[in-house]
């Protein structure tokens, strides 16, 4: 009965530790969108003359913006999604590796169990 | 076609080895991967039309059209919302301001503005095709899973059948 226990907690845990590692995979992908659109706007901008006229979008309201400063708001939000990716990706393996590792905890612990319901059958 | 001619390369599983509920967790992750990609198709597909629309806005609203009888002339009806319009008149038919993505708008002339959009077009009907091939050969990988089920839970159930 014990070992039953122990074995309804870890896989709970384990249980939790699946969603979270479900919400940084998620979270990976939104980065690596916003990344990709990022890209995009970088490329576009390096293909402008310097006197093109550019807008940014706040709010409901279009602010004419210079080229450089824009490529300069670009560039920096590359680099933050990329350090947030890295950060991120370290979050995941360090997730599935824990999870791994009960992964297997639980075999053996899901084993006991079966052993000790099968010894508690053989002795009645 | 079988699994073992496919040229299945090295790693690589028989799939007549695996048992039914293996086969069966294999067959609702392909369908779930296969909606997924469909989606994902379907999206591309409404993204490729807005950006069609949109240089087809150009064309004729914009550089105008004589075929169209908007040549020459400046009068326009704004939406304000979708169901309320308001008169206006076209103060610039030479430039355009262009969603580039992240909320920064960039000044294009008309012609500009439509190689921008042909561009995206272009770029979106690649990712399509590589996308059909995906879906072709998961939708082929879930056909095959699905027979080798159906042979596995025929033969299975033939020896039960025999013995009841």
């Amino acid at each position: 009965m014990d070992a039953q226990k122990q074995l309804q907690a870890r896989s709970e845990e384990f249980q939790a530790l699946q969603t979270e590692l479900e919400v940084l995979v998620d979270a990976r992908q939104k980065l690596e969108s916003q990344q990709q659109e990022n890209e995009g706007v970088q490329t576009e901008f390096a293909q402008l003359d310097d006197e093109s006229n550019i807008y940014k979008l706040v709010g409901p309201v279009l602010l004419k913006q210079d080229k450089s400063e824009a490529t300069m708001a670009v560039n920096g939000r590359l680099e933050f999604i990329e350090k947030e990716i890295k950060r991120i990706e370290g979050e995941i393996s360090a997730t599935q590796e824990k999870s791994e590792k009960m992964r297997s905890e639980l075999i053996q612990l899901q084993s006991q169990a079966q052993q000790q319901a099968a010894a508690a059958s053989a002795s009645e | 076609m079988s699994q073992n001619t496919d040229g299945a390369p090295q790693g690589s599983i028989n799939l007549a080895s695996l048992s039914v509920p293996q086969l069966r967790a294999l067959q609702t992750r392909l369908t779930s991967e296969l909606e997924h990609l469909t989606t994902s198709h379907t999206k591309l597909r409404a993204a490729q039309a807005k950006f069609r629309d949109c240089v087809r806005s150009i064309n004729d609203g914009v550089t105008g059209n004589a075929k169209k009888g908007t040549d020459g002339r400046d009068e326009i009806l704004v939406p304000l919302t979708s169901s309320l319009y308001v008169k206006g008149r076209l103060t610039d038919r030479e430039k355009v301001l262009v969603d580039v993505g992240t909320g920064f708008y960039v000044e294009k002339t008309a012609p500009k503005a439509v190689a921008f959009y042909d561009e995206k077009v272009k770029g979106l009907d690649a990712n399509l095709q590589e996308l059909e091939k995906i879906v072709q050969t998961k939708s082929s990988q879930l056909r095959i899973v699905e027979e080798t089920l159906r042979q596995k839970m025929l033969s299975e159930g033939a020896p039960q059948a025999a013995a009841g």
